[in-house]
């Protein structure tokens, strides 16, 4: 299956490899015409002393040189190229992939296994297309060529070269079988190697905080001596193959030497003739030196490529219905009917029904871990609904055409993701061609503006990756104007504002009532003050709502929420909060 | 430096130097003899194939016209050895130049690895991760081979090289001059392309490191890319940066492919007037050239050039390795700006009392983030800082555990001035939380075990429940084995500082920095967790940045900072009676309550 899918990416190519292996297959052929030439030279010039012939013997020699150099530098860059593009091809369908799959996915897989895909896996493949192809077929046909060639000088000798055939087979056969899970071990370690790394360069900050530099190391050390230690390992299967296939390529020296030599005696052959068939001799003895190191290259490529079949053969669970690339505006009406969400046995969320008209505002509050911001990814279709269904303008968003619908909701995450790119460009992350009004207009809204245009470069600033060098309540208001830039139907706020101080927040609600009317708004906070307002609230626990209603009627009814906002506002004498009850009623 | 950003390419050196070599050379070196060995055999292996051809040529002129068959037996079992000879040889080095080389690619990984460790946040922070790790992993590994078959194969087909010439000299001495005539000619070739290629390899390294860090930063934003839709465009960059790693590698290749051409053509025209030369030669009379000297002549030709087809061959992976060599130096040649001072002591261990004596700060040149900052905290007290984004509170707690150094002033744990004592006795004693709760992949025990290695299960636990951690964790599938990877699957942000702050309690540390630590946590769990808190408390000194007033009411003494200075500072009754910038933040948040009122 992953050969066949790695064939689908070759087929594109077809008449360049065909066109190669025509000119590898011209060379092959020229090679046999060099020793010929020679043999002609030695018999004919030197021995027996035609001394005319040399002047054309030396032309045609030179000419057949420069032509193959020639024909051999063009072949070269034909698999190159095709394997240049092969890869291209391949990544690029890869990359695809990685943008379409599904959180249930990038859950499960490490970055670095998926780095490695894409970078080792991809140079195996390279190696492949791009060399191992042309000097498997051109190595098999000068072997037959000059099998052939021996034939036409005496069939009995050229049988008794042939006796080496089934010991090649043979050896070819078992390294192949053996060789093929020390690659993969081989493959694994790397792959495990890149995770180690890569979580380490991401975590550096933790890594420095606790001091454990040499716990890292040590860590470090275990990965790369695994490393090490699968290529030794690796190595000591084709120590035992490849000395083989040297003894064999000998073994044919060894019998023209002696049948050979035999047949001159015996004058069933002419010395040109054995001086003719021992300028064939590397034609046969080089496929057989190589054949450990391609059984090698092979395997490690057929490895390869199932280790990215296999990452990436699966369709992603939450797939869009249409292709036809609709681009509407949605009006915001959202509706979750007895949805739940299981995931691994475990309920994440549960039997969640409640329902919004376009421009309302939902405030989210619960618990750490009470599945709210689980409803906001179901509602983006990131996962979806084991039971129950989402509507959004009255249709389950299973049935809309996801881009459309995901391109309608702006969210601002909890944990904000930013991108090594200027301000400018993750503000406009969803809108790459906006103007910079636009893009300041939204930074205006989140209150951003204002310490970006402290910054000595601005908007051009370069952020490091996930925004590190700003402060967590400047990373939460750019990605809060980089949602507000979207001019969403439905806007999420995934505890957006955390990290920003009271006053900074209630600037971004002032601003954020000013947004129009149509786009709905879904709060998830832990400050009551940021969802206090909202037309309905629900409060969550355990994947359950366990209240809802407006503030006003959630302080009445005492619970969980009345709880939170006596917590809140603690300082307030009790009586104070007797008037918000009876305002209430 | 100013930050990268994956679609930059990074500084490119201009001259090739000899010193990355030599650097090679020193982690080459513990295997000296080893490899020497190793050549040794190798040409006495090659020595002893060198005799075939002779040998053929004896059979041709002397025992098959004698018609000496024992002789050609004789021969052929001679063979027979050399070939067994040849393939346990082969044998020998395959075992050997693996281990040498793997060897030292673990040396160099690991000195790269160790290095980085040392580096500052800066480091991290002005580049994409990806371009780090594309040194320590893919470019360390491209020298794999170079390094294990390279250079030994260099050394031997030198060697081979200078017996054939031996060989050829004593076969006739003009034939081989002419043969030497084509070497300068490569030398030319080599000359004339040189700078070109070694630049296209520069920047085909560049291009390798740019889509390695658009991958990484691809599958690490995948939230964002798909809840805004980006992935069309995102594909365009991703076609791009691919399509100039193809195009910049098809550019270096070329230049390599070019090597092969020129070596055969140089080598043809020699072969020719060997030939034309040679048979004048045995035309004239006089003349020492025979037939057979000749023939032997032309075998000799052959085994002349074919190392030097792999030499251009050991040439080309050179220069495509200098370019991966030069960045992996550069990482390892990065200056570590704090380290420890010499001389520096082990800090004693700590009670608590820390003090900022006229500390200024700045990250660059000029820059300036903390301006004469002064307080002092006694053991055991709970300090908060607050005050608007950017102020530099943040700044403040990563100066105490040394993330930076001091611009100018100093700050003193029991006395001790931090930049006298080594890093890792200081940051060990300390728990610092910070604003991103980075969860590695492993099980929740393993992350939370990181804060101290020799904790047990139960201490672990204990952690956990202290920060009310427990009871979300004992409910997922496998409890405290259920696997997390960086990306938290599954973990809410809340959930993950919970874990994140379970991780600093069990370092048991006698400072705790928390900074915005319980930002995503709601009230009721932070009420709860504080009350776990303010026993471990008591006896540790305590600094916390955080929004929410609650979270600081209770410190010991809380400053209010504003543009890299203290503007007021006092505990919450005393700020509030001062009515400055600390009130008017306090007042804010009840400003909607009384609205409700």
């Amino acid at each position: 299956m992953a050969i066949k899918w790695f064939y689908s990416f070759l087929k594109r190519y077809r008449a360049r490899i065909f066109l190669g292996l025509l000119l590898t297959t011209l060379i092959a052929a020229f090679s046999i015409v060099n020793p010929y030439l020679s043999g002609i030279l030695v018999d004919d010039v030197i021995q027996a002393g035609n001394y005319s012939l040399l002047p054309k013997l030396i032309a045609c020699l030179l000419g057949i040189t420069l032509l193959t150099s020639l024909l051999r530098f063009l072949y070269q860059v034909i698999f190159e190229t095709t394997s240049q593009n092969v890869l291209y091809d391949m990544r690029g369908k890869v990359y695809r992939k990685l943008l379409e799959e599904d959180f249930n996915f990038y859950n499960k897989k490490r970055t670095g296994d998926l780095m490695s895909r894409q970078t080792g896996d991809m140079d195996a493949i390279r190696h492949f297309v791009s060399y191992i192809i042309y000097a498997v077929y051109q190595n098999i046909l000068l072997f037959l060529f000059a099998l052939l060639m021996i034939f036409t000088v005496n069939t009995r000798l050229a049988l008794c070269m042939l006796v080496v055939l089934p010991f090649t087979a043979f050896s070819t056969f078992f390294q192949a079988k053996e060789v093929k899970p020390a690659f993969k071990r081989n493959r694994e370690c790397f792959s495990s190697l890149n995770t180690f790394v890569q979580e380490n360069v991401s975590g550096n900050r933790v890594v420095k905080a606790f001091a454990k530099e040499d716990y890292e190391i040590e860590k470090f050390e275990k990965e790369n001596d695994k490393f090490r230690d699968a290529q030794i390992r690796a190595s000591k299967v084709w120590m035992k193959y490849v000395p083989i296939f040297e003894i064999l390529s000998y073994a044919l020296t060894i019998v023209l030497m002696l049948y050979g030599g035999y047949m001159v005696i015996e004058e069933e052959i002419t010395m040109g003739d054995l001086v003719k068939v021992n300028g064939y001799l590397w034609m046969l003895n080089m496929p057989l030196r190589m054949a450990g190191w391609w059984v090698n290259d092979i395997q490690n490529f057929a490895t390869s490529v199932e280790k990215i079949y296999a990452t990436y053969h699966e369709e992603p669970r939450v797939f869009s219905p249409r292709t036809g690339g609709i681009h509407e505006r949605l009006k915001g009406d959202v509706e979750f009917r007895h949805v739940c969400y299981h995931a691994d046995d475990e309920d994440i969320v549960s039997d969640i029904s409640f329902q919004v008209k376009a421009g309302q505002t939902v405030g989210i509050i619960g618990s750490t871990g009470a599945g709210k911001s689980t409803l906001m990814n179901l509602l983006c279709r990131f996962y979806d609904t084991t039971s129950g269904e989402v509507l959004l303008d009255g249709v389950n968003v299973r049935d809309r055409d996801l881009y459309n619908m995901r391109d309608n909701i702006g969210m601002a995450m909890q944990d904000v993701f930013l991108f090594s790119d200027t301000i400018e460009g993750n503000i406009a992350y969803g809108r790459p061609d906006c103007t910079f009004e636009e893009v300041k207009q939204a930074a205006i809204m989140a209150d951003a503006n204002h310490f970006i245009s402290a910054l000595p470069d601005g908007y051009d600033t370069i952020v490091g990756e996930r925004g590190v060098g700003l402060s967590g309540g400047q990373k939460q208001r750019i990605s809060l104007a980089r949602a507000l830039l979207k001019n969403p139907s439905v806007l999420i706020l995934d505890d957006t504002t955390s990290a920003v101080d009271m006053e900074t927040e209630s600037y971004i609600q002032q601003q954020l009532k000013t947004i129009k009317k149509d786009c709905t708004k879904f709060i998830i906070a832990y400050r009551i003050s940021s969802i206090r307002d909202a037309d309905l609230i629900l409060v969550m626990d355990q994947g359950r709502i366990i209240e809802q209603g407006t503030h006003d009627s959630l302080v009445s009814a005492n619970g969980y929420y009345a709880q939170a906002f006596r917590n809140q506002y603690g300082e307030i004498p009790y009586e104070l909060m007797n008037p918000v009850q009876e305002g209430g009623m | 430096m100013a930050r990268n950003r994956y679609d930059m390419d990074e500084v490119l050196e201009d001259s090739f130097d000899v010193n990355q070599l030599k650097r090679l050379g020193h982690y080459i070196s513990p295997y000296k003899t080893k490899m020497l060995g190793i050549i040794v055999l190798m040409l006495t292996s090659s020595a002893a194939t060198m005799l075939i051809p002779i040998f053929f040529q004896r059979i041709m002129d002397d025992y098959i016209p004698a018609k000496q068959m024992t002789a050609i037996c004789l021969i052929s079992a001679l063979t027979l050895l050399v070939a067994i000879f040849s393939a346990v040889s082969l044998r020998i080095k395959i075992k050997h130049m693996s281990i040498i080389g793997q060897s030292i690619i673990h040396a160099i990984r690991s000195d790269i690895f160790c290095h980085l460790q040392e580096l500052p946040f800066s480091y991290y922070d002005d580049r994409p991760h990806g371009k780090i790790q594309v040194r320590v992993v893919n470019y360390v590994n491209s020298l794999s081979d170079l390094l294990s078959n390279g250079i030994v194969n260099t050394i031997t087909d030198l060697c081979n090289l200078f017996f054939i010439v031996i060989f050829m000299l004593i076969c006739d001495v003009r034939l081989t001059l002419v043969c030497l005539c084509g070497l300068p000619l490569l030398a030319a070739v080599i000359v004339l392309i040189k700078k070109k290629q070694r630049r296209a390899w520069q920047i085909q390294s560049n291009k390798q490191s740019n889509l390695n860090a658009y991958i990484a930063e691809s599958i690490n934003g995948i939230r964002v890319t798909q809840s805004f839709v980006r992935e069309k465009e995102n594909n365009k960059i991703f076609n791009h940066l691919s399509s100039s790693y193809r195009q910049s590698w098809m550019h270096a290749v070329l230049f390599n492919f070019t090597m092969g051409p020129s070596v055969d053509i140089i080598s043809a025209v020699t072969t020719s007037f060997i030939y034309v030369l040679g048979i004048q030669w045995i035309l004239a009379p006089g003349d020492a050239m025979t037939v057979g000297k000749l023939i032997a002549f032309t075998a000799y030709i052959g085994r002349f050039w074919s190392p030097i087809n792999t030499l251009a061959g050991f040439y080309n992976s050179l220069l495509t390795a200098i370019s991966y060599l030069e960045r992996i130096f550069e990482t390892i040649d990065e200056p570590v700006l704090v380290k420890d001072a010499p001389g520096a002591v082990p800090m004693p261990p700590i009670h608590g009392e820390i003090e900022f004596r006229d500390v200024t700060f700045g990250y660059e040149e000029g820059q300036q983030i903390l301006d004469h900052i002064h307080f002092r905290v006694r053991q055991g007290e709970t300090y908060a800082i607050v005050g608007p984004t950017g102020a530099g509170k943040s700044t403040i707690v990563n100066l105490i555990s040394r993330f930076y150094n001091v611009g100018s002033g100093q700050i003193l744990i029991d006395g001790i001035d931090i930049s006298s004592v080594t890093i890792h006795s200081l940051r060990s004693q300390m728990g610092v939380m910070m604003q991103d709760s980075f969860i590695f992949s492993g099980t929740i025990m393993d992350n939370i075990r990181y804060g101290n290695r020799e904790a047990t299960d139960e201490q672990v636990i204990e952690a956990a429940k202290t920060v009310c951690a427990h009871d979300f964790i004992s409910q997922m599938e496998d409890g405290y084995d259920t696997e997390v990877n960086e990306r938290g699957s599954r973990l809410s942000a809340g959930q993950r500082q919970l874990i994140s702050f379970a991780r600093a309690l069990l370092a048991d540390p006698k400072i705790l920095i928390l900074d915005e630590a319980t930002s995503s946590i709601d009230t009721e769990t932070e009420l709860l967790l504080q009350k776990g808190l303010n026993r471990l408390l008591e006896e540790r000194t305590s600094f916390i940045i955080a929004h929410r007033l609650s979270t600081i009411k209770n410190a010991d003494c809380i400053l209010y900072v504003d543009k890299g200075s203290i503007l007021e500072r006092g505990n919450h009754e005393e700020l509030l009676a001062q009515k400055g910038e600390y009130y008017q933040l306090y007042m804010s948040q009840f400003d909607f309550l009384k609205k409700a009122v």
